[in-house]
């Protein structure tokens, strides 16, 4: 985990990771937040809306935005304080998702930055976009 | 830049943020003026503020504001 301090942030700092998303992470997530929609369960119901197969939730690879602040960027010290996501493109089993991410704006009164993030597929397809509001408490 | 673009700067910057293209701001007008200006919301204010008038704000010069007409007086100071 990095532990970045807020006098250690600066504009343009960016950190990256790689995860799959796997049918247990699905399920997990499905249990979780009880979101059981035929989309996310049902690879015949998800053809026929024009999906390739079972489609994973959209607020199951967001977060891996949560991930990103907590654990890599400014990791340890955060305080996730808002997100605004975007979903561009679908996500399926077995995909690998790159999150990656950038310092945009820091507010120095209150100690808040602003991360410009994004997840991309293994084809280099992004997937989903997000501004990211961070505390950073490491006092 | 004289106090009232400044003011309707500010003005839209509100509207912005509390996703209420009829918000009409006043001098007078402060937290408890705003059901959703809260601690979150209040920190937005100050990062768009910065933003569109490339100044800084220090968490002393913040703390000591009143109303929206003191805010705009202390950006004065600052912008050109």
């Amino acid at each position: 985990m990095n532990s970045y301090r807020f006098s250690e942030l600066k504009v343009g700092i960016k950190e990256s990771f790689t995860i799959e998303l796997d049918m247990l992470k699905l399920l997990q997530f499905q249990k979780i937040s009880g979101d059981c929609n035929p989309l996310h369960t049902d690879d015949l119901y998800a053809h026929k809306k024009g999906f390739e197969s079972r489609v994973a939730h959209g607020m199951l690879t967001s977060s891996f935005y949560s991930t990103f602040v907590g654990v890599y960027l400014p990791g340890k010290y955060s305080l996730l304080q808002g997100i605004d996501i975007g979903f561009i493109k679908p996500v399926y089993i077995g995909d690998s998702l790159t999150v990656s991410g950038e310092i945009a704006y820091i507010n120095y009164a209150y100690r808040q930055i602003e991360i410009k993030a994004i997840i991309k597929n293994q084809k280099g397809e992004k997937i989903s976009r997000a501004k990211i509001k961070v505390g950073v408490v490491d006092e | 830049m004289n106090r009232d673009v400044v003011f309707n700067k500010v003005q839209d910057i509100f509207r912005d943020i509390f996703d209420d293209y009829d918000l009409v701001i006043h001098n007078e007008t402060n937290s408890d003026s705003i059901e959703d200006w809260d601690s979150l919301n209040h920190i937005n204010l100050v990062t768009a503020i910065e933003k569109e008038f490339s100044i800084r704000f220090s968490l002393g010069e913040l703390s000591s504001l009143k109303d929206i007409g003191a805010m705009i007086d202390l950006m004065l100071t600052k912008v050109e």
